[in-house]
């Protein structure tokens, strides 16, 4: 997209225009700093009055994103606006990564550890940055 | 047919087989006569010319008579009194000189001529055929000895022939198990006798008026001056039968070989020659003379003429191939025919195309001539005639599904039209009077050379116009006689003219004139493609031909029991049969009974137009027109016969004008009481129907008011000539008396039954009738430079597929659902048939919620039952449901009219706290939703815009997954459609009736939220917008099928200040004219006329309009088509934009489908659901229901 924010990229598939290639750089100061996710981003028939689908493809370890890549965010649910755009869905994904929330889990075991040894969680969401995010 | 007939003539008269009898009683052989004392027997003498023999006695020096002189020189020495003497003959001549006198000066003159009175009898030619004895004995016949033929007596001729053999010869005696004649006696040392001729085949003739038809057999004897030598072979004698009976040939012939000794049966091979009589060249004035007396299409029974005709055509046609007389040139038709194998013109072939339904009966006399080819054609035939015979049933069924074209042979049918007018653009260019205004274009000039040669009867200015489609030119051969050197006849060769005769393989008839495809009709069709002056040909037309041309009309002939015309029209009733002989040929005793005047007859809506642009076109004072509404009390002959100022030229009518007045004058004409001065008393010079497609259906009441108008020219403009159906062009000959095809069981038996079968030859006849009378030319033609004969400015068509709106689409769905589960139900319980006309109201109320949810409330809720029924068909929840969401849907407006004074309070206060912030921006805000500029922007409770659409849709969204719709932007909520709304941009509004802009508050005002608009209207509107912004006095057409959505559509151009006229069907004539007029006119601002698809579809021209809407998709393209011609046609200088309005997944697409492959559904729609054939709809309805296989989205837009 060209006017994608800093460390965000977004381009169709060929075959698909409505499937996109996406990329998240993991945000400063977090524990995925450095690392390049990827991701994929579908915009259902009735988008953009139903949210688009989006997935990552990297393995992440975050307490809101389960093995799947599935990822447990409100404004992809029952708060999305059809104001929000690919760009904000994004940004809000990235801002998630900056602020995870293990309240509101969905892969449980690392919101489990997030909770009870939150540097440990930390330090494994840095190397798996490492390992799967480069 | 045993004597041909003349109305004038005893009809008793061929009742009596007595009469066969020569007058003179002291013949000895009374059960025979000559061959050419059969044709002059007292019975027919009374209307026949005098026999051969007799006027070659009288002026032996015509050169005709070869044939008579050496009949003489056979017979001529003898006066033994077993041969007539062919004095025998001249008392029943002399009867009745003065009778068939006039039989010639009563003919109409078109046929008579056929038979010049020069003409006594032509050589056709001659054939080697087998005889077989009936005598036995030597010397009664040698190589070389001349023969003649005889027919035995119809009736009591046994006993009597028994008696003459017994007198005439001398005792037979079996010799080796034959028969052996015992005496000889002659020079030439012939022999006759007669054997058991009557046992073998026996023919049907119909002598007689009578239905009982005496049976005839087929024998014929050969004798010479001794008496019978013998019979000829079966073959041959099957179909010289009939023809030596009626007279039509006289045969003469020699032996050529035989035994020296007869015997019984054995074998002699005879020269046959044959000469057509003057008899056989009169009968094409009976067969006219028998069309008047009122055989008309409806009925098709065969008559005793008609029999007769059939038998002697097979006879004919069996006799030419036999001889191997080959025409010098033949037609288009024909050769096609033989190209495909029947290269024989045999009876079964010709049955194929004859119009006598009637199965044959008489024993196969072709069999001889062509076997394989009789055999080949058998299959067809049958199936032609099996279609034949429930012709008089089908009559009034004018909705056989059967003969609907499809999209294939439509297609074939326009090849057609473009072979049929290869070479057209060679025609010579002519140039109207000065009195006519207008510049014609090069290839209206050539249509005007056209049109005016086809008035004069000048056939030539075409150069593939020919020969009568059915008729053949052969010549008479020289005869050879004895003695002189043999003349090799090179068929190349010129053959002078007067040894040239006509055949017309399919009726019998012969003639000695040339037959022009065209004998009685003066006119034609101008099928020019739409939007090519076709009006102003016609008009040009006028100016160039305006009197009756006199030297075209035929000399006064009149026949004495008919009144000549100009006594004739005020009080004497005017059948149908004088009808006929009237029109073209009317007797014209001087010139003040000329036909005078053109009439025109077209579409209501285009009478004004006609006036208009005649008047435009003419000079002042040279061509005035008049408009007819029929009720006027004027006398149609004392106004076209105004001289000076008052003169009218042209009357202008409508055809419904014509239909009602046509019931009034069949009502009183034959009252005493009636004075005439009808529309149909009067002869016109010249009759134009403008799009003469309306009398396509032959049963119409308007076509038959057509068909009865009295004209001497006539012309049939459309653009369509086949809408459909092949039929559809039959109705148009018919109304230009075109002959024969015209004629009913005619186009039917050479047309639409071979075309039903896939024959071929229906297209080539097809195509030939097309060459002779019509002139078609389109757009895309190319004059001989190369160039295309009309440029026109392009046409684009933008074909927009629309989205519904949420509402929309749910009201849609409910419809839908309901009426596919009906139909379903209704099917499965077999009563979908029963329930049709329902069914298509259901249909109707989907294709009318496409355009707009609000008309299938429609004003009709209340006490239309087939609305309630579609609307409450089911349980009441269901109703209340319906109604509930459409109520929501209109809901704005409803609550605008219940509480108006408080919400409108509301409305200014509300407005007044935006109105800064909003007034602030200046270009249109960026929708959240969709990220584009807001169309029909809407205010949200917290002052968040969008487009009206996007929140519509984000609200219904939201109550599907019953979560609270909040503003998508800052998601405060929940927000109700009722909360929403509308800003109006500062927009000029334009008052449609005065034109003037109307004071208001600029800037931005709130309102209501309009939930009404439909997609379509919608999208209109963005449209016309865009339009306006580019051009500023853009002019558009915007079509739909429903009136009632025009209103809606009014309203909203109100609303949007676009200015706008209306044009529809409940207009008058007047309003019409106005309004066409109004729209013309230049004005500094946007003009939108709203046009009724069925009103103003046809004909009207509207060129000064470049854009045009197709709001909805109507049942037939072609109607389409037309509708966009009022734009790209001639006199266009622009672009032409034609935006259609489609809605994804609706009706509409399988419309279009189906309107593509034009299948029953479409007739069944147009005709009301009165259609024979429904099962084939109800596929067609299932197709529309979505519940065939084959329904895919995409292939359709």
């Amino acid at each position: 997209m060209a006017d994608s924010p800093p460390g965000i990229s977004a381009a169709p598939k060929d075959d698909n225009l409505r499937h996109f290639d996406v990329t998240v750089a993991g945000p400063e100061s977090s524990p995925y700093e450095g690392g390049i996710f990827k991701l994929e981003l579908f915009l259902p028939e009735e988008y953009p009055m139903n949210p688009p689908k989006v997935r990552f493809l990297t393995k992440i370890y975050h307490p809101n994103i389960d093995k799947l890549g599935r990822i447990c965010l409100d404004i992809l649910k029952d708060k999305w606006s059809p104001a929000l755009q690919i760009r904000t869905v994004l940004l809000s994904i990235q801002a998630l990564l900056g602020a995870p929330n293990p309240d509101d889990p969905l892969a449980n075991d690392v919101a489990q550890n997030w909770k009870e040894n939150q540097s440990a969680a930390i330090a494994q969401a840095k190397e798996w940055t490492r390992q799967y995010a480069n | 047919m045993n004597v041909e007939d003349d109305s004038t003539s005893i009809p008793s008269k061929r009742s009596s087989p007595d009469l066969f009898f020569p007058v003179s009683d002291s013949e000895e052989e009374e059960d025979v006569i000559t061959a050419s004392g059969a044709l002059a027997g007292p019975s027919s003498s009374a209307i026949n010319p005098p026999s051969t023999a007799t006027s070659s006695r009288a002026n032996g020096q015509s050169g005709h008579n070869n044939r008579s002189k050496q009949s003489q020189e056979v017979f001529g020495s003898q006066n033994s009194d077993d041969i007539i003497a062919l004095d025998d003959i001249k008392p029943s001549n002399g009867a009745s000189p003065s009778k068939f006198k006039r039989t010639f000066s009563a003919s109409p003159p078109i046929a008579g001529s056929s038979s010049p009175n020069g003409f006594e009898q032509g050589y056709l030619g001659e054939f080697v055929c087998e005889g077989w004895s009936l005598s036995k004995g030597k010397g009664y016949c040698s190589p070389g000895s001349k023969v003649i033929f005889e027919r035995p007596k119809p009736k009591a001729q046994v006993e009597e022939s028994r008696n003459s053999i017994r007198d005439t010869k001398g005792p037979a005696r079996l010799v080796n198990g034959k028969v052996v004649g015992a005496k000889g006696k002659s020079i030439g040392g012939k022999q006759v006798t007669l054997g058991s001729m009557m046992s073998k085949k026996t023919t049907p003739v119909p002598p007689k008026k009578s239905n009982t038809k005496p049976v005839v057999d087929s024998i014929i004897r050969f004798r010479n001056d001794r008496g019978f030598v013998g019979r000829l072979s079966v073959q041959e004698a099957g179909f010289l039968t009939h023809l030596l009976d009626t007279g039509v040939i006289e045969l003469s012939g020699h032996v050529i070989d035989c035994p020296q000794s007869l015997s019984t049966g054995s074998t002699i091979l005879l020269n046959v020659k044959v000469f057509l009589a003057r008899k056989a060249f009169e009968n094409v004035e009976k067969k006219d003379e028998r069309k008047e007396e009122g055989t008309f299409w409806q009925e098709q029974k065969e008559t005793t003429e008609e029999e007769a005709m059939r038998k002697r055509k097979d006879a004919l046609g069996a006799l030419f191939s036999r001889i191997g007389v080959k025409p010098l040139r033949s037609n288009a038709l024909l050769l096609a025919q033989k190209k495909n194998g029947a290269a024989v013109i045999n009876e079964t072939s010709l049955q194929h195309f004859s119009d006598s339904p009637k199965p044959k009966r008489s024993p196969s006399p072709s069999k001889g001539s062509n076997g394989t080819a009789s055999e080949k054609g058998k299959g067809k035939a049958s199936a032609a005639n099996s279609d034949d015979d429930g012709d008089g049933d089908e009559d009034e069924d004018s909705g056989d599904e059967a003969e609907k074209l499809d999209e294939r042979q439509m297609n074939e049918i326009d090849a057609i039209y473009a072979k049929a007018q290869q070479g057209d653009n060679r025609l010579e260019e002519t140039d109207p009077p000065d009195t006519f205004l207008y510049t014609l274009r090069p290839y209206q000039k050539q249509a005007l050379t056209w049109m005016s040669a086809r008035e004069k009867g000048d056939e030539s200015i075409r150069d593939n116009q020919s020969l009568h489609p059915l008729w053949e030119v052969y010549a008479f051969k020289k005869e050879h006689i004895e003695g002189q050197p043999i003349e090799i006849e090179d068929e190349d060769d010129f053959v002078d003219p007067s040894r040239k005769f006509y055949w017309n393989p399919y009726s019998g008839e012969l003639s000695l004139t040339f037959p022009t495809s065209n004998t009685r009709a003066k006119g034609g069709i101008l099928a020019d493609a739409m939007g090519m002056g076709k009006t102003c040909m016609m008009a040009s037309l006028i100016h160039t031909n305006i009197d009756a041309d006199i030297s075209s009309t035929p000399p006064p002939t009149a026949p004495e029991d008919e009144e000549p015309v100009s006594k004739r029209p005020k009080f004497k009733q005017v059948t149908l049969s004088n009808q006929w002989r009237a029109t073209p040929t009317v007797p014209k005793p001087a010139n003040v009974n000329l036909p005078r005047g053109t009439l025109v007859v077209c579409p209501v809506s285009l009478a004004s137009q006609w006036h208009d642009e005649l008047g435009k076109m003419s000079e002042k004072g040279t061509i005035t027109s008049f408009m007819w509404y029929g009720n006027d009390r004027i006398d149609i002959d004392r106004l076209l016969s105004q001289e000076g100022k008052k003169k009218v030229d042209v009357i202008i009518t409508s055809y419904g004008t014509l239909a009602s007045e046509y019931q009034k004058w069949k009502k009183n004409k034959d009252k005493p009481t009636y004075e005439g001065g009808n529309l149909y008393d009067h002869d016109f010079l010249r009759i134009v129907l403008d799009e003469a497609h309306n009398i396509k259906n032959r049963t119409a009441q308007v076509s038959k008011a057509c068909y009865e108008l009295k004209g001497q020219r006539r012309w049939a403009l459309t653009g369509t000539p086949i809408v459909n159906r092949l039929d559809d062009l039959y109705s148009l000959l018919h109304f230009l008396r075109l002959e024969p095809w015209g004629h009913y069981s005619f186009f039917r038996s050479f047309v639409t039954i071979p075309f039903l079968n896939q024959d071929p030859k229906a297209l080539n006849v097809v195509q030939y009738i097309l060459e002779s009378c019509l002139l078609r030319r389109e757009k895309t033609m190319r004059d001989k430079d190369g160039k295309l004969i009309v440029d026109l400015p392009p046409k684009t068509v933008d074909i927009q597929v629309l989205d519904f709106s949420r509402p929309e689409r749910q009201i849609y769905k409910h419809l839908e659902d309901r009426a596919k589960r009906r139909f379903i139900q209704l099917d499965a319980e077999g009563r979908a048939m029963s329930n049709y006309t329902s069914i298509l109201a259901m249909l109707m109320k989907l294709r009318q919620c496409v355009d707009h949810p609000l008309l299938v409330l429609g004003k009709s809720t209340e006490d239309d039952e087939s609305t309630d029924r579609l609307l409450d068909a089911d349980t009441g929840d269901e109703k209340n449901n319906l109604k509930d969401l459409i109520a929501l849907y209109a809901g704005g407006a409803k609550s605008k009219v219940n509480d108006r004074g408080e919400e409108e309070e509301v409305d200014h206060a509300f407005a007044e706290k935006v109105l800064k912030e909003l007034g602030e921006q200046e270009t249109t805000p960026i929708c959240d939703i969709c990220s584009n500029e807001m169309f029909d922007e809407v205010l949200l409770p917290c002052y968040h815009r969008c487009c009206q659409d996007c929140i519509v849709n984000w609200i219904g969204t939201c109550e599907d997954q019953n979560k609270p719709a909040l503003c998508p932007s800052c998601s405060k909520g929940p927000i109700k459609l009722s909360d929403l709304r509308s800003i109006q941009r500062k927009r000029k509004r334009v008052n449609p009736l005065t034109g003037t802009h109307e004071e208001g508050e600029a800037g931005v005002t709130i309102g209501k939220v309009n939930l009404v608009q439909s997609t379509k209207l919608r999208a209109l509107v963005r449209k016309l917008d865009l339009m306006r912004q580019e051009d500023p006095e853009v002019k558009t057409l915007v079509f739909s099928q429903f009136t009632s959505f025009l209103d809606l559509i009014e309203t909203t151009l109100t609303k949007e200040g676009i200015r706008w006229l209306r044009f529809d069907g409940s207009m008058s004539q007047a309003q019409r004219a106005a309004t066409i007029d109004e729209f013309g006119k230049k004005i500094k601002e946007p003009l939108v006329l709203l046009i009724s698809l069925k009103a103003g579809g046809v004909g009207l021209n509207l060129t000064m309009a470049n854009h045009v809407f197709m709001m909805d998709t109507w049942w037939n393209e072609a109607i389409e088509q037309q509708a966009i011609d009022r734009v790209h046609r001639l006199g266009q200088n622009k672009h032409v934009h034609v935006t259609r309005y489609i809605i994804k997944g609706t009706v509409e697409k399988r419309i279009m489908k189906i309107q593509r492959s034009k299948t029953a559904l479409v007739n069944a729609s147009l005709s009301g659901g009165a259609s024979k054939d429904k099962g084939a709809s109800l596929a067609d309805i299932k197709k529309i229901f979505g519940l065939d296989d084959d329904d895919s989205e995409d292939e359709v837009y």
